[in-house]
């Protein structure tokens, strides 16, 4: 522990926070290496205090308020006096089913894909500005979204839960995204489907959704596109046979086209892609952040106490690019010699360590991460 | 403004600037006899709120019809006010906004902009922005969950019929609000004395009377906190703050033998005198009940120790009420 938090120290001479706006208003909370109860209520009238208080406590873990106080160095959230709050996004690895099956990598890259659905919904559907938002590793299991446009600063937990609900599908009417149209045509009535790929949110998301999933389909061998399709929650091997027999091109042409028949067998198809297409934002055990108003969230910039990784800023149109484990490192690449109590396998800096039992000498970035995850002492 | 208009939605500024421009005093209005159709017409405004939670319109066919309905609608308000009751005071704000989505439903694109504008949603060809939506739309009905909605870059396409639904919330919003920092003046009190009681029985008891024992105290505003304290620490009381004391803890809901109880270590205690005199301030024996003194009063008294929210407030129980969680704070104090 004392090679960590002496590595803490060091960075927090002069570590590169990003501030939230308008500081005096937020509370700060703090984790110590050595405290077991978080340090709260802690207010920062400038930027400077901030960095001092960094500087002499090199904390394991520090938040900051969503929200703004009118007195947020108050004891009690009745007398912080809530004045509004940012709209954030806890997108973590644990909230992904089988996340951690593949490793911690692998884990980040899919809470990544999770975040790049995020923005879409943000950018498209609800239109918030890129430079309103900010996206950031969390330096642990996940990724946070930030919105501060004013617009949703005084929005209420019930306001912010509908938000939650619309990235998530939930509550979702599966009737509303399709328009069922009975056709008269030679005496007969026939019962048909209409998607509309070409409108805005979850109607034109799952009309597009079903047209290029019947098009993978398609394209597939039939065992292969049969499998798939099982995959998929309430399909069976019947179903799935019927979609994929009946996908001719002409049937493929009109269902581009935003016409479906036969549509008990497609209607299956709408809920578990709706499924896909939401975000994954929900823990098993509690209720999203989201709408929580009076949340503490990571400060950018500072260190992760279980990783020693930093919480850095992605930027949002080269998310495709970032890589937490070489882009997020907040330590130099020193030559320094640990103790490895647990075997671990770990790429940083795009370099692979694969580290036995007994002592090694890595980079100082491999060295911090290997302590804070408790793999090896220093 | 049209006063047919004013007629149809009296809550509007429009409506408050033309009372005003008529320089009638309250007085008149509660006691003239050219105004006994407007007294009138406000009664039935009440008691339509809570018999059938809507309110019929008023067929305003002569001018001097508008201004009766234009009138009825400020001394509702103040029946509404002096009854002291929340469950009144949201089932009369929600019977208004309906009356008022009714005709909103069919006025023109222009007027429902203009509305619309009164309330601070803007709209840009027939559609508004997400957050303005979720401020007054019925989520908790799937149709109107946002998530079943057509949004497009934040705004979202309504119905002319919509946007009316949508302004029946923010109307019924903002007359609730006002509601709650209403003090009506005693002068209501005898005029409409008859039905205000018959309310308060009907509803104070159903809402505002739940006392939840010690619990509740916390919320008591700090001239009845300290109040009790002396009360409970043998202090003599002078008449003015027992009677304050008295008949605020009856309004919310404290049982008699308990008000009893708490001057039982007055060092004058004498039980059956003290409950004469409790049951008298409560309406017990008199039939009266006596309402709470506002602010105003209790601090001529010299009763008077307020923290911050007693800044924003007129009454002990608009205190109470707000401390209670149950309201936010509206940004500007209505009185």
């Amino acid at each position: 522990m004392r090679f960590l938090k002496k590595k803490f120290y060091e960075y927090y001479l002069k570590p590169d926070i990003i501030f939230p706006s308008r500081i005096d208003r937020r509370e700060f909370a703090f984790l110590s290496f050595s405290d077991t109860m978080m340090r709260r209520h802690i207010s920062f009238p400038t930027r400077d205090r901030l960095l001092y208080y960094l500087r002499i406590n090199a904390p394991a873990h520090a938040y900051y308020s969503s929200a703004y106080y009118r007195r947020p160095d108050a004891a009690t959230m009745q007398e912080k006096e809530w004045m509004g709050a940012d709209l954030i996004f806890d997108l973590d690895a644990d909230h992904i089913p089988g996340a951690f099956e593949s490793g911690y990598e692998n884990a980040l890259r899919m809470v990544k894909e999770e975040m790049k659905k995020l923005l879409d919904f943000l950018l498209e559907d609800f239109g918030f500005d890129k430079n309103k938002m900010h996206v950031f590793f969390s330096g642990g299991r996940g990724y946070h979204c930030h919105v501060f446009d004013r617009r949703v600063i005084e929005l209420g937990s019930g306001e912010r839960r509908e938000i939650v609900d619309y990235i998530t599908a939930r509550g979702l009417d599966m009737d509303s995204v399709i328009v069922e149209k009975e056709i008269f045509a030679d005496g007969y009535s026939i019962k048909k489907v209409e998607i509309m790929p070409s409108l805005p949110s979850w109607r034109g998301r799952i009309a597009r959704g079903i047209i290029e999933f019947l098009k993978e389909i398609k394209s597939m061998e039939r065992e292969d596109a049969i499998k798939k399709m099982m995959e998929l929650e309430g399909i069976g091997r019947k179903i799935a046979e019927s979609i994929y027999d009946s996908l001719d091109e002409e049937r493929m042409k009109r269902i581009e086209e935003g016409m479906i028949d036969q549509l008990s067998a497609y209607k299956r198809l709408i809920k578990p892609l709706a499924k896909k297409l939401a975000v994954s934002l929900h823990s098993s055990t509690d209720e999203p952040v989201t709408a929580d108003i009076k949340r503490l969230i990571r400060l950018p910039g500072s260190l992760h106490g279980k990783t020693g990784l930093k919480v850095e800023k992605v930027d949002i149109d080269a998310i495709d690019e970032f890589e937490p484990l070489r882009d997020a490192i907040a330590f130099g690449d020193e030559i320094v010699e640990i103790e490895v109590k647990k075997p671990f396998s770990i790429e940083m800096n795009e370099e692979r360590y694969e580290l036995k039992k007994g002592r090694a000498r890595v980079p100082e970035y491999v060295a911090v991460f290997a302590v804070a995850r408790g793999f090896a002492e220093g | 403004m049209d006063l047919h208009v004013i007629a149809r939605y009296p809550f509007l500024e429009e409506a408050r600037e033309w009372v005003k421009s008529e320089a009638v005093s309250i007085e008149e209005v509660l006691n003239e006899a050219v105004y006994d159709r407007a007294r009138e017409r406000a009664m039935e405004r009440v008691k339509q709120a809570v018999e059938k939670g809507i309110i019929k319109p008023y067929p305003c066919v002569e001018e001097s019809d508008c201004v009766m309905e234009i009138f009825s609608y400020p001394i509702a308000r103040m029946i509404v006010a002096a009854v002291e009751s929340d469950f009144l005071i949201r089932r009369y704000a929600l019977a208004e906004a309906k009356k008022a989505y009714e005709t909103l439903k069919n006025e023109d694109a222009s007027f429902i902009n203009f509305m619309l504008e009164k309330f601070g949603i803007s709209m840009h060809d027939g559609k508004i922005h997400f957050t303005d939506y979720l401020k007054y739309a019925p989520t908790w009905h799937s149709k109107w969950k946002l998530v079943n909605r057509i949004m497009e870059r934040g705004y979202i396409r309504l119905e002319k019929n919509e946007m009316a639904r949508l302004l029946q919330e923010a109307i019924r919003k903002k007359i609730q609000d006002e509601l709650f920092y209403l003090f009506a003046p005693p002068e209501v009190r005898k005029i409409f004395g008859e039905l205000i009681n018959r309310l308060r029985a009907k509803t104070v008891v159903k809402e505002d009377k739940k006392y939840e024992g010690e619990e509740s105290m916390v919320y008591f505003p700090p001239c009845i906190k300290s109040l009790i304290s002396a009360a409970r620490n043998g202090i003599n009381i002078p008449h003015v703050g027992r009677f304050t004391l008295v008949t605020f803890l009856n309004a919310v809901g404290m049982p008699i033998d308990d008000i009893v109880s708490l001057f039982r270590s007055s060092p004058d205690f004498n039980e059956e005198k003290t409950r004469y005199q409790i049951e008298h301030i409560t309406g017990k024996i008199s039939g009266t009940i006596y309402s709470v003194p506002k602010c105003a009063t209790i601090r001529t008294w010299g009763l008077c120790n307020p923290d911050e929210l007693c800044r924003k407030v007129s009454h002990p129980m608009i205190y109470y009420r707000i401390k209670r969680g149950k309201n936010e704070v509206p940004k500007e104090k209505v009185l």
